[in-house]
């Protein structure tokens, strides 16, 4: 138990910073570790709008010409990744974004109202957005 | 006709505490954050000097007039950021009160934490709460836990600030008789 300025640290404040930093260091260790836990990715979703999802699979490298609300937006597979290589938007975050290589990866053209995702072998899950 | 209110000592400290959260929260939420979800949460100070000072009691009372109030006078009651900030001061003023209830036996009374470990705990289990709330309500997706470990970084960060901050007003403001 010591102070320093006015300011009191008893030795329970460094047991309790002890457990929050191994809390948070065992945190890292499980989230950002290799992202095996929901499997490999196996297809890739393609939707436009709130159409359902076409599936794609990853193994077989191909490039996709899908049409959306302002034009044509090109998606290429090669050796099991993904990327947007043509959109037809004015800011172009989609193609920037580069390639889609883990699972639940997705990269979206909000204008040409298309996203891309990428779906797993173990879970298949699905993103619920809140209201507002 | 007029309205009669008799209110104690107790109340007058309740509103002065509440209204001081009140503005500095709704002043904080005017600052744009760096990061979504980091937040300095200062007036989580005001929480918890309340809570060292004049027991868990009034603490709860400040808590809940803060979270209601403000969300009134930024027009977000009952909206999801009213159900993160409400579990989230919930959940942390339980764990305060859970750890204080574990140092009560006498032989461990010397070892109850001080400001600043209370401020850690509070800070963390104030963003677990609502990242749970948020994940579970809003969001259910695997990939955001990715953020729990940065979230919780920067909340021990914030927590070790808030709780030196609360113990230089718990110097200055709380004198012994209240305790």
């Amino acid at each position: 138990m010591f102070t320093i300025g006015h300011v009191l640290f008893k030795v329970t404040d460094f047991f309790i910073l002890l457990l929050i930093g191994s809390l948070i260091f065992w945190l890292y260790v499980v989230f950002w570790s290799t992202n095996t836990q929901y499997g490999e990715a196996e297809t890739l979703l393609v939707q436009f709008s709130d159409q359902s999802a076409t599936e794609y699979p990853l193994h077989t490298d191909r490039i996709i010409n899908i049409d959306g609300s302002l034009g044509s937006s090109i998606i290429e597979i090669k050796q099991g990744k993904a990327r947007f290589i043509h959109s037809s938007c004015r800011n172009q975050f989609c193609v920037s974004h580069g390639w889609l290589s883990i699972v639940g990866d997705s990269a979206a053209c909000l204008p040409n109202r298309i996203s891309i995702h990428l779906k797993g072998s173990l879970i298949p899950y699905d993103a619920i957005a809140g209201s507002q | 006709m007029k309205l009669h209110f008799t209110t104690t000592h107790e109340d007058h400290r309740v509103a002065l505490l509440a209204a001081l959260a009140i503005s500095i929260y709704i002043v904080e939420s005017a600052f744009p954050s760096p990061l979504p979800g980091v937040k300095p949460g200062l007036a989580n100070v005001i929480t918890l000097f309340t809570f060292l000072c004049y027991g868990w009691k009034i603490a709860l009372q400040v808590s809940l007039l803060r979270v209601i109030i403000s969300s009134l006078l930024l027009g977000t009651f009952l909206s999801p950021t009213f159900l993160l900030s409400l579990s989230g001061s919930l959940l942390s003023l339980a764990i305060l009160i859970l750890v204080q209830y574990l140092f009560r036996p006498h032989y461990l009374v010397k070892y109850q934490p001080s400001a600043i470990g209370y401020a850690m705990l509070a800070s963390v289990s104030h963003i677990s709460g609502q990242f749970l709330v948020a994940w579970y309500f809003f969001i259910p997706h695997p990939e955001l836990f990715k953020l729990l470990p940065i979230l919780m970084s920067f909340a021990v960060i914030l927590g070790i600030v808030s709780g030196i901050i609360s113990q230089l007003l718990i110097n200055k403001f709380c004198s012994k008789n209240h305790k």
